[in-house]
């Protein structure tokens, strides 16, 4: 899966997640923070793992979830784990 | 009241137990062989984990703990949980709940305002002893791996006989440490066997932490009284996966992780709840009609209701063949309610006895022997509950009117694009006016596409915002792109 592909499947998650989420997902860059771009509250990074977990068919395991700071860091977690 | 919602053989054996340790015995001897707790790949029955709990209490009493003693508890939500907590309880010891994300300055500060001489921990939580260990090494530390050959039998504990000190949520206000006597502890636990008839080994799933009130007694303490199986999901990402594998018939949850299954539902279009949830038992935070409504779409009924951790478990409850989904239901028997000034009073065997090391506190909580909830309340004509508002929220207008906020936000939660909002006072230029803010729901949201989402979100509130009396109606709309800060326990904070 190429890293875009990667990308538009996390916007398909975002844009339930999201309040406003055509705005946000247009600006969306592999810079944009979870938390203060996206605004991320605890209960919306639990679901973007399942969701991700769910839609990639992979898992969240030994990591912390707070040491995804930005969309690049799950993009990269997620490839790292599609490639194993 | 409940018992014309109960058949007659689940009704008549909804017994009273006058302590923790009596409805163990008595579930151990009903149930030997039923899994009780299913956590981290392993089962255990009824029997053995008595077998394991009579091991545990001799580790206890050999450290040197007593019926009557003080001991804290710090461990996740596990088997290792389970198992310490009844060793503590069943010896007539009071276990004081240290929820596990205290850090080691509040486990300290804990030893002292609660004055226990123990902690049993798990090995996982070691590290947040070290200012204990330090600061008061007179207090015993015992690890839940420490183990014994020898068994000691459970104590004979009566009803007056204090169990547990339980953490209170407090959105406003710093957290208390409430101390409930087994009686009732027993009592909530008996009050979360009515409402619905499948109640007697059932299949539950545990996501709530078992520091929680909700997670202790409508979830542990009410599926080891029915003989039920206990599933211990660990880690709340795995919530899917445990529900796919275990297939629970019953759920306790809080309202925004109910929204979060859902929206999840939704988003892959099948029911990740699984075909074998009947209800979801959905409390300790204003539960919006929308998820009662939604929920019954895909044939799982989820019932609100409303309790409190002073009052060991629900005060009140929707009974599943008459719920009204912007009630928390009838209160459950064995309790007195009064209104004072639209304030919930309540006394009864389900009351907590005091907070503990909180003097001011407890001189503020009670008035003749009655609990003053703190939350306005209204009964409907057919004795349907309803919570309005919160008395320290009330906001007092500059014309003297008193306005709660809760009041008003359950007004603008019926529609279907706002989540959750927020109504509080502002000031400008000397004259005060109500504000409000709203995080919209995505997934409704969503199908509005190509349409103004701010304009249109501000037409669906000015709709409601005329329908309300002119001094309550709100000036000022901020809709947030993020979430509100909320408490622990996924209560939206004030405080923003």
């Amino acid at each position: 899966m190429t890293r875009d592909e990667i990308v538009e499947k996390l916007k398909t998650i975002l844009k339930y997640t999201v309040s406003n989420p055509e705005e946000l997902l247009s600006n969306l860059t592999e810079e944009s923070n979870l938390y203060t771009d996206l605004s991320l509250s605890s209960v919306g990074m639990l679901y973007i793992i399942i969701a991700i977990e769910e839609t990639f068919k992979i898992k969240f395991e030994n990591v912390n979830f707070e040491d995804f700071q930005t969309v690049k860091d799950v993009i990269d977690y997620i490839s790292k784990e599609i490639d194993k | 009241m409940f018992e014309k919602y109960t058949d007659k053989e689940t009704y008549n054996k909804i017994v009273d137990y006058e302590s923790v340790s009596q409805m163990w015995n008595h579930s151990v001897k009903t149930y030997p062989n039923n899994i009780a707790i299913t956590d981290d790949g392993k089962e255990y029955s009824f029997t053995k984990i008595e077998e394991d709990v009579s091991q545990f209490r001799t580790v206890l009493t050999d450290s040197g703990v007593k019926k009557g003693d003080r001991v804290a508890l710090l461990s996740p939500n596990s088997y290792d949980f389970v198992k310490a907590y009844l060793a503590i309880t069943t010896l007539g010891a009071v276990a004081i709940l240290l929820p596990p994300h205290l850090d080691e300055m509040t486990v300290f500060g804990c030893s002292m305002k609660f004055d226990f001489n123990f902690i049993v921990y798990n090995p996982v939580m070691e590290a947040k002893l070290s200012f204990v260990k330090e600061k008061k090494p007179s207090v015993v530390v015992i690890s839940t791996d420490k183990q014994s050959d020898k068994k000691t039998p459970a104590q004979d504990v009566s009803g007056d006989d204090p169990c547990s000190v339980l953490f209170t949520g407090g959105t406003t206000g710093n957290s208390k440490g409430a101390l409930l006597n087994n009686r009732a502890m027993m009592r909530g636990t008996k009050n979360g066997c009515y409402g619905v008839n499948a109640v007697f080994e059932e299949r539950y799933l545990l996501v709530l932490p078992l520091t929680h009130v909700f997670g202790l007694i409508r979830n542990l303490l009410t599926s080891l009284y029915t003989g039920s199986n206990l599933y211990i999901c660990r880690n709340n990402k795995d919530m899917f996966k445990d529900i796919a594998m275990f297939r629970p018939t019953m759920l306790v949850m809080v309202p925004a992780l109910a929204e979060m299954a859902l929206n999840i539902s939704k988003q892959f279009n099948k029911n990740m709840l699984g075909d074998s949830l009947k209800y979801i038992i959905c409390g300790a935070a204003m539960v919006p009609p929308y998820l009662v409504k939604e929920y019954k779409k895909i044939g799982i009924t989820l019932l609100p209701g409303y309790g409190l951790t002073e009052s060991a478990n629900l005060v009140s409850g929707n009974p599943e063949v008459e719920s009204k989904p912007d009630s928390v239901g009838y209160p459950y028997d064995g309790q007195q309610l009064k209104i004072v000034n639209g304030e919930l009073w309540l006394k009864g065997d389900n009351m907590f006895t005091c907070y503990l090391g909180d003097p001011e506190e407890n001189k503020k909580a009670f008035e003749d022997g009655w609990f003053k909830t703190g939350d306005l309340v209204r009964i409907d004509e057919d004795g349907f509950l309803y919570i309005v508002g919160r008395c320290k929220e009330v906001i007092v207008l500059s014309t003297g009117e008193n306005v709660s906020p809760a009041e008003i936000e359950n007004e603008f939660d019926k529609i279907a694009i706002i989540q959750d909002s927020l109504v509080y006072a502002e000031e400008e230029d000397g004259k005060q006016y109500l504000a409000l803010q709203v995080y919209p729901r995505a997934t409704e949201l969503a199908k509005y596409s190509g349409v103004d989402k701010e304009a249109f979100i501000k037409e669906e509130i000015n709709k409601v915002n005329k329908t309300l009396p002119p001094f309550k109606r709100i000036s000022k709309i901020i809709i947030r792109d993020k979430d509100f800060n909320r408490s622990p326990s996924m209560k939206i904070l004030r405080k923003q």
